[in-house]
């Protein structure tokens, strides 16, 4: 798809997932560099809870033609931080045959 | 002690066997028969489950003091006599629900009150343009509204409800010969109904959900003041409606004298939320609906036809019954 090689392919994903993060769920006050990849979305880390993973996942499947079907164990996984997103997006991409 | 605790039972989790043969049966007494000597008989299935559903029997005289409470009307209190009336409302709602299915319940025989035109924009959706909520209630003929809709307009509508109890009625409905209207059975919302829900909106599809049962299984609810007492609503609608930035309308279809009358109206026009406003949102949208069932209970004080405990606040969740999905969480 692009000519960059697969390193900083992976960092722009998980910038743009960042900032996909704080647009939908209207976190102004943050900027991407606030939310480091391995921060824990949930709890203790950015405080999001199970409505905010509701509106964000329907926001990443809307923006990248995806599905995230929904099992328990996996999705918990998935959700954990942005660079786990990444790696979700990435998947369900060349699992969709984009 | 045996009685009181059957009485905690969540409506979910009590079977629908009983109105299950009894609308078989009306089914198969109309088919055979025609309504007319249909009703003596309904008298007496109505009598039957009056006098053995103790049950049932207290949780409309519940209602029925809290409304006359609440309205300040004394007219409305509870007699043995008003209680069976309920009942009995509750039965004829069955014989008509039939005859909608059947197509014997035309829309010219239903009045229409429809100030927003709502039903404009449904009729739109035929030709494109992005789909809304319908939020309907168990106060009046529900049944009515959904066969209306689909006979009368054929606008695809995707009709959301909880639980298993669902199958008896589908098997019915697919035997009165219904087979366009699509029911969802949702038991949680994840991400992948979500997505589905957008899609459908993004085609046009309408969605239909009930706006005054609480869900058994995620608890999803919110306590508001129905009637003067506090009661549990669902937070479904309103959730769905902020997650997909829909707009919502409320339906509801009563019977006044002999004679159906559907109420539509706008109620969210733009839903948007912040996600520190969200549950004070929620709150009050569910607070504004249970405000608008008050005011419509009065103008048909008996076809409240949720008879299961309703003011139930604090009532603990059963352990999964007959249902045999999950809950299931998209994340922590």
């Amino acid at each position: 798809m692009t000519t960059q090689d697969p390193v900083s392919a992976q960092a722009a994903l998980e910038q743009e997932i960042a900032q996909l993060i704080i647009d939908t769920l209207n976190l102004e006050h943050l900027t991407v560099a606030d939310v480091a990849v391995d921060q824990p979305l949930f709890g203790e880390g950015l405080g999001l809870d199970s409505v905010d993973a509701l509106e964000l996942a329907l926001a990443l499947q809307k923006h990248y033609a995806i599905r995230i079907e929904a099992d328990v164990k996996a999705s918990r996984k998935h959700f954990a931080t942005v660079a786990s997103l990444a790696a979700l997006v990435q998947e369900q991409r060349s699992a969709c045959g984009s | 002690m045996a009685e009181h605790s059957t009485d905690k039972q969540h409506w979910a989790a009590q079977r629908e066997r009983g109105s299950f043969w009894l609308m078989k049966l009306t089914a198969f007494g109309l088919r055979l028969l025609g309504r007319r000597p249909m009703t003596p008989v309904l008298y007496g299935i109505v009598l039957y489950f009056f006098v053995f559903g103790r049950r049932a029997r207290h949780n409309v005289r519940q209602y029925q003091d809290y409304l006359a409470q609440w309205s300040g009307r004394s007219e409305l209190r509870p007699t043995l006599r008003s209680v069976f009336g309920q009942f009995m409302a509750f039965g004829e709602s069955l014989l008509d629900r039939l005859d909608a299915w059947h197509g014997k319940l035309k829309l010219s025989q239903v009045t229409l009150h429809d100030p927003d035109g709502v039903r404009q924009r449904l009729m739109k959706n035929r030709q494109g343009g992005r789909g809304e909520i319908l939020v309907g209630t168990h106060l009046g003929n529900l049944e009515v509204c959904r066969a209306l809709a689909e006979l009368g307009e054929q606008v695809p509508l995707n009709v959301l409800v909880h639980t298993a109890n669902v199958a008896h009625f589908n098997r019915l409905q697919s035997a009165a010969g219904d087979h366009q209207l699509h029911l969802m059975q949702v038991s949680e919302m994840d991400a992948a109904l979500m997505l589905d829900l957008s899609q459908r909106l993004d085609r046009g599809e309408w969605l239909a959900i009930a706006g005054d049962r609480v869900p058994l299984q995620d608890g999803r609810r919110v306590v508001v003041d129905f009637l003067g007492h506090p009661a549990p609503f669902p937070q479904g609608p309103w959730m769905l409606a902020g997650l997909l930035r829909c707009p919502v309308n409320l339906m509801c279809c009563l019977k006044i004298d002999g004679r159906y009358q559907i109420h539509l109206e706008s109620f969210i026009d733009a839903p948007a939320w912040d996600r520190r406003q969200r549950e004070a949102l929620i709150k009050g949208w569910a607070q504004r609906y249970a405000d608008y069932l008050a005011r419509k209970c009065l103008l048909a004080p008996r076809q409240w036809f949720n008879f299961h405990p309703y003011w139930h606040v604090d009532a603990p969740l059963p352990a999964t019954g007959e249902n045999d999905a999950q809950p299931r969480r998209v994340a922590p």
